[in-house]
């Protein structure tokens, strides 16, 4: 059923796993908000892990700097410059965790089993081109140009409405 | 690397990436400690003094004696502090410094990882530590500590900006982001097809926001002893204390090798004529001048105030580098295309 020789992609798929399933995990579980910050900035690294391992290297790496980076740094920011009392969680229902559990593995059942019984078609000899950073620039300014000049003129208008609303509140 | 990752992970393999991996720290240890010991004497030799001169011969183990010390020191951890992120915030800002050093080249032959992304990748994991660096402020639970992890967030982001973007000209310049491969594309034989004469102003914009970045004078607010007592390192002692400091030289040898990888043509000899030294040599030579620079700049530079920081930063450096960027991309339209 499982044959699968450990080579050291094998070895580092399972390594990346960990990390995100864990930070994922912690993210939920931790109280203080710093704390869920710096699991979610390990799931960003486990998902650039994962890329780099697919050969999508340039997604990998502007996934850690644009994620793990600087969101994460905005984030923390965002943290610290406003006051946080601890908000002591309510205790949970006994009735209510025991249904949140069913349905829980009720969806893994469901997902496992599909996953199980599906027949994925034999994956064709995969190029990951010589250079993909190349390749994504092609494709971003001849198919895809209208779409991105349209997302960089969105990023700007909300970018000086920033700026603008920081002005008011200092005025 | 590719041919490691993909060969079937065998003990004997796990253990030469291993090996390997501490020769490379090895080396690195022993630059840093070196570094230190020059930047302290070249720093007394221009405000005339001595140096370090009592530890061994002309001091040269000072710095051996001072890492020593520090490594026995008693560990403290303010009662107040967060712990696990207390822990965990020098090494955070340690293995992204050691990281970055994988995909330096220093010579055709001789390189770690050749990654087709490779500048991305420096950019990228260097801005882990920024995250390291806030952390262990906010964690010390010092308002000295906070106020120096704040200043460095925001001076090392308003300075990755127009680092990351002078380097686009040199980018367009090779067309790659492979680091081996923008060292082949400044090889002309004469050291005027390295890419700090065509990319002068991308060169000047990427030293300044270098040496801000790394957090050195003049731009060394974030520990600015005379307002902030250290910095974000102030709760900081022994080891962990140690491992920030080594982080900070880390990425002076990092920088370094970039500057000559991006700018000043790696290996390659400054005139044909002088191509039978080997690349490594040049790479040493260069390498070593830049180093050098760095500890000028510290001896004979104040420091400056936070607003001009923000102000060269923003105003200055970011439309420089989005101009050399322009100005590259027309020269390549107009005369190469």
């Amino acid at each position: 059923m499982f044959q699968i020789d450990v080579t050291g992609e094998f070895a580092a798929f399972f390594i990346f796993s960990a990390i995100m399933i864990c930070g994922a995990v912690l993210m939920i579980s931790l109280v203080k908000v710093v704390h869920m910050l710096l699991s979610m900035a390990a799931v960003f690294l486990g998902l650039a892990g994962m890329f780099v391992l697919l050969e999508a290297e340039f997604v990998a790496f502007v996934q850690v700097l644009i994620y793990a980076g600087a969101v994460s740094i905005l984030m923390i920011f965002g943290i610290m410059m406003t006051n946080h009392q601890h908000v002591e969680r309510e205790k949970a229902k006994p009735l209510h965790e025991a249904l949140a559990a069913v349905a829980a593995l009720c969806l893994f059942g469901f997902i496992f089993y599909a996953i199980r019984s599906t027949t994925f078609p034999e994956p064709g000899p995969f190029d990951a081109g010589e250079d993909n950073t190349m390749a994504i620039g092609e494709l971003l300014y001849t198919g895809y140009v209208i779409p991105f000049e349209l997302l960089s003129v969105l990023l700007t208008v909300a970018f000086i409405g920033a700026i603008l609303l920081a002005r008011k509140e200092a005025e | 690397m590719p041919p490691w990752l993909n060969e079937s992970l065998t003990w004997g393999n796990a253990l030469i990436l291993f090996l390997w991996a501490a020769v490379f720290l090895l080396i690195v240890l022993g630059f840093v400690t070196y570094a230190i010991y020059f930047e302290r004497k070249v720093i007394g030799w221009m405000q005339l003094r001595i140096g370090p001169n009592r530890v061994g011969p002309l001091g040269l183990l000072q710095t051996v004696a001072d890492i020593f010390k520090l490594l026995i020191k008693e560990d403290t951890i303010p009662r107040k502090a967060d712990r696990l992120l207390f822990v965990l915030a020098p090494v955070l800002a340690y293995v992204p410094a050691f990281s970055v050093l994988a995909v330096l080249p220093y010579t055709q032959k001789l390189y770690f990882a050749d990654l087709n992304v490779g500048l991305l990748y420096y950019v990228a994991l260097s801005g882990i530590t920024t995250l390291a660096i806030v952390l262990g402020g906010w964690a010390s639970n010092n308002k000295y500590a906070l106020l120096g992890g704040m200043r460095s967030a925001a001076q090392m982001i308003s300075y990755e900006v127009p680092l990351v973007i002078s380097v686009v000209g040199v980018i367009l310049l090779s067309g790659s982001l492979n680091l081996r491969e923008i060292v082949m594309a400044q090889d002309g034989g004469w050291f005027w097809n390295w890419n700090f004469l065509p990319q002068i102003v991308g060169f000047v914009v990427f030293i300044i926001a270098a040496v801000s970045e790394l957090n050195r004078t003049p731009f060394d607010l974030p520990e600015a002893e005379s307002e902030l007592v250290a910095g974000y390192h102030v709760e900081y002692s022994g080891f962990r204390f140690a491992f920030f400091m080594l982080s900070e030289y880390v990425y002076v040898y990092a920088i370094a090798a970039l500057t000559t990888v991006l700018f000043l043509g790696g290996w390659h000899a400054p005139a044909p004529f002088l191509e039978f030294v080997p690349g490594i040599v040049w790479f040493l030579l260069k390498f070593a001048f830049i180093v050098f620079f760095l500890f000028w700049i510290r001896a004979t530079f104040p420091r400056i105030r936070v607003d001009q920081l923000m102000a060269l930063g923003w105003k200055v450096l970011l439309p420089a580098a989005l101009l050399n960027v322009f100005l590259t991309a027309a020269y390549l339209e107009l005369f190469i295309k």
